[in-house]
């Protein structure tokens, strides 16, 4: 049945590319406001959904691309394993293959590993309308080019992703988040020099002047490191996580005419104001800065991430007219262009969905 | 095995050009002797030499550049050359052409000891990057073994006995500087966590084997030193039972460094050789765990109580560093122990990669093989990621010998690709698995030929590694 409409959904990217029709890839929906607008025919990943495979014992779990990743996770729970990268959902029905398409992290993200790092295997269809499977369900593979971790965070532009292989992780067997009143040069500083130490982090997080300290492992390492932290216990922890990985903390609420930026840096950048005000994770790399459009000026926000070692996207918000990810170097953008006409001569897949183009 | 058969001259110009070009610019820094030529026409893996026509020793990114236009205007291939450690004649110059040795680029540019991060140019050696860490309370832990270059790590997606608890390069590089085909400096990723806007290309380039782009400048992610470190070493009853072990271990998320497997072939040579006393030979695991003191102490003895549920006997741990390399010994010298079974034969070394509840019939069947064939070949496993290698021992005065070792080696590959697993999960491609990368892709080998034509297109990057360029 789910190899029928993988091969219906061949023929149809055969018969868009024949047409020069582009194709907007779309699942939950949950993500839909990340990146630029995409016009096309639909093509609906839910209904090539559900795990193919799972053997807890090899941690490694194998579903189709539009599997709810709700389902995904509570499968993995059954078996006290979990998906490492702390996917955020950001509303419901998110699925796997938006995912890992988008190529988003949550807050344990800097501590067990990326998306990027857990996809151990992916199906794709291409733009040729060809399905091909790139990597596998082993831990090490060296079999040619790294295709699933290119597909990783390509936004549906090189492929429709069908079915993905992750690597996942045992549960944590302890878990407690321990609290922080800080100025935020501070909460950076302390969380840069914990992150040196052998302790066994999970989360931070800096908001509304308390940094936020998740600690997760065997229960008297955790015991250990939450003495030698110091700090107060936060009630109630999971609700606390959740929400900031999936935008449903109070911080994220846009007023009328705001953005929401997302800097990608080094973790010791540092605090920078930037007329908003900002949530900073995974330990200082990652900062989120709310505020009014035109008060968060675009080319200071990337010019700042660019002098850090990273990079700012547009997350949430504005018209995108400065673009919503960071601007490419000419000689990475003609790379970029190269690489999508191999996968995609016709530039049927997610047309413009992340630089003009692609 | 795929014959490494030269493509004659299609489309090559001028070598001679380029060859001159490079005298007159570079002096003394390009060679064209025999002996040089030699050194650079094959790695660690089967001899097969296959000369370039030059090496040249750039120091900076724009020497390299400026060598690769060259090339790029004449079609003329390039190759990068490291240390020359990899196996699968990465490095072999099938088509003649330019080699590209790293040896002036060995600088350690930065250690950002706050970030947990540096620097490097491709030539560095990961042991001299771990001798220029001392005092810095980090390190790089990416071991393969041999003390290859950070950029030949790269270039081959490196890993080793640490990736249980550390990854590979896939996992710690954070981004490059890559000379394009055209001869275009480019970087790639950064130093924040989450990689650069746009597509994944620092992960396409790692494990490219030089044949998308040369690498010569890495950006690396570094470790804090372990307070700790314990060492325990466990014989089995029967190889089953050492992979239940492991299996076990990783369930209860025990966070091994280290998981090493040796089968009793390979123990039976490294008694022989190290002189080991208290062994038998017999399926042998060696564990080694980085954490706090409480921490590491705390896993040896969990270790020892799964371990002795599995028929487990002669449990030996240790933290003292002296103890550990001793109970490691056999191990560390488990390549030589291998070569001393058979005096005079060479070593023909090939890898695969299973689901972990696989490895035990991968090995097992494979050793049959071996058996059937009338060979020695002992077997060494990063078992905590399924990864096993075989070391066959073949009298290279006999070409029916190799033939046998390469028959071996292709049926691993297959029985691997057919347990679910992949052909190569350290060594890589290049020349030797060419056939066995379709066998395990299929159709995808096109999308990857169409890569490589994408950032390629005259195929001077290498030509003749990683991917077939015709069905």
């Amino acid at each position: 049945m789910s190899d029928a409409i993988v091969d219906g959904w061949c023929a149809r990217i055969r018969d868009c590319a024949a047409r020069e029709a582009p194709v907007a890839i779309v699942g939950g929906g949950s993500k839909a406001f990340y990146g630029h607008r995409v016009d096309g025919e639909t093509l609906d990943t839910r209904e090539h959904a559900g795990i193919v495979d799972y053997e807890p014992t090899e941690l490694v779990v194998t579903a189709r691309a539009g599997t709810p990743l709700a389902d995904l996770e509570t499968a993995l729970a059954a078996e006290r394993q979990m998906l490492a990268f702390e996917p955020p959902h950001f509303a419901e029905g998110a699925t796997l293959g938006g995912t890992v398409a988008a190529g988003l992290s949550g807050p344990r993200r800097p501590y067990s590993g990326a998306v990027r790092d857990l996809v151990l295997g992916i199906r794709v269809i291409d733009g040729h309308g060809r399905h091909l499977a790139f990597g596998g369900r082993v831990m090490k593979n060296v079999a040619g080019f790294d295709v699933s971790r290119l597909m990783t965070g390509a936004q549906g532009t090189l492929g429709v992703i069908t079915e993905v292989s992750l690597k996942c992780l045992p549960r944590p067997a302890a878990e407690t988040t321990r609290v922080f009143e800080c100025p935020a040069d501070d909460a950076i500083r302390r969380v840069n020099e914990w992150s040196g130490h052998p302790l066994p982090l999970s989360a931070t997080c800096y908001v509304d002047g308390r940094l936020a300290v998740r600690l997760s492992g065997a229960a008297p390492a955790v015991e250990a490191a939450a003495r030698k932290l110091g700090g107060d216990a936060m009630p109630d922890a999971d609700t606390f996580w959740r929400s900031v990985r999936d935008h449903a903390h109070r911080f994220f609420e846009r007023g009328s005419g705001e953005v929401l930026w997302r800097l990608s840096v080094k973790s010791t950048a540092p605090f920078t104001d930037f007329d908003g005000v900002q949530l900073v994770e995974w330990g200082g790399a990652l900062r989120w800065v709310r505020g009014a459009s035109p008060a968060l000026d675009a080319a200071r926000l990337r010019a700042f991430a660019a002098s850090h070692g990273g990079h700012a996207t547009l997350f949430r918000g504005g018209n995108g007219r400065d673009g919503i990810f960071h601007p490419l170097a000419p000689a990475v953008m003609t790379l970029h262009r190269s690489l999508k006409e191999a996968f995609d001569p016709v530039r049927v897949l997610n047309r413009g969905r992340m630089y003009a183009g692609f | 095995m795929t014959t490494a058969t030269a493509n004659p001259a299609s489309g090559r110009r001028d070598v001679s050009g380029v060859v001159d070009a490079l005298l007159t610019r570079y002096g003394a820094r390009a060679v064209t002797t025999r002996a040089i030529r030699e050194q650079h026409s094959h790695g660690e893996g089967l001899a097969d030499p296959a000369l370039p026509d030059v090496v040249v020793y750039p120091r900076d990114n724009d020497e390299v550049a400026a060598i690769v236009r060259l090339c790029h205007a004449a079609r003329v291939p390039v190759i990068a050359f490291g240390v020359g450690t990899s196996l699968e004649a990465h490095v072999a110059a099938l088509e003649g052409g330019v080699t590209i040795d790293f040896a002036e680029m060995n600088r350690v540019l930065e250690v950002n000891v706050e970030d947990l991060d540096c620097r490097v140019q491709a030539g560095v050696t990961r042991e001299q990057l771990n001798a220029e860490l001392k005092g810095t309370g980090l390190f790089f832990p990416i071991d393969p073994g041999a003390n290859a270059t950070i950029g030949g790590m790269a270039a081959t997606r490196a890993s080793g006995t640490n990736a249980v608890r550390y990854g590979t390069m896939r996992e710690n590089v954070m981004g490059l500087t890559v000379v394009t085909a055209d001869g275009t400096p480019i970087h790639t990723g950064g130093r924040a966590r989450k990689s650069s806007a746009g597509y994944d290309l620092t992960r396409l380039i790692v494990g490219s084997e030089g044949t998308l782009g040369i690498i010569t400048e890495i950006q690396l992610r570094l470790y804090g030193l372990p307070e700790s470190i314990t060492a325990a070493v466990c014989q089995f009853p029967d190889l089953g039972s050492a992979v239940r072990t492991v299996i076990a271990a990783m369930q209860m998320s025990i966070p091994v460094a280290r998981i090493e497997l040796l089968d009793d072939v390979q123990m039976d040579a490294c008694i022989r050789y190290s002189k080991l006393e208290g062994y038998e030979a017999k399926p042998t695991l060696f564990f080694e765990f980085h954490g706090t003191t409480a921490g590491t102490a705390e896993q040896a003895e969990l270790m020892q109580q799964i371990a002795s549920e599995h028929g487990g006997s002669a449990f030996a741990w240790t933290s003292a560093q002296e103890e550990r390399n001793k109970l490691w010994k056999a191990r560390h010298q488990a390549y030589y122990a291998a070569l001393a079974l058979k005096p005079g034969h060479q070593a023909f070394a090939t890898d695969a990669c299973v689901p972990i509840s696989k490895l035990a019939d991968c090995v097992l069947e494979t050793r049959a093989d071996v058996e059937r064939e009338g060979m020695t070949a002992p077997i060494v496993g990063h078992v905590g990621d399924g990864n096993f290698h075989l070391v066959l021992l073949f009298d290279p005065k006999d070409p029916a010998d190799r033939e046998r070792a390469e028959g071996i080696a292709r049926r691993c590959s297959a029985r691997a690709i057919a347990m679910g697993g992949t052909c190569t999960g350290e060594h890589g491609i290049g020349v030797h698995k060419l056939d066995a990368l379709v066998e395990e892709h299929g159709d995808a080998v096109k999308v990857m030929r169409a890569i490589k034509h994408a950032l390629d297109p005259t195929n001077i990057l290498n030509p003749g590694k990683t991917v077939p360029m015709h069905d």
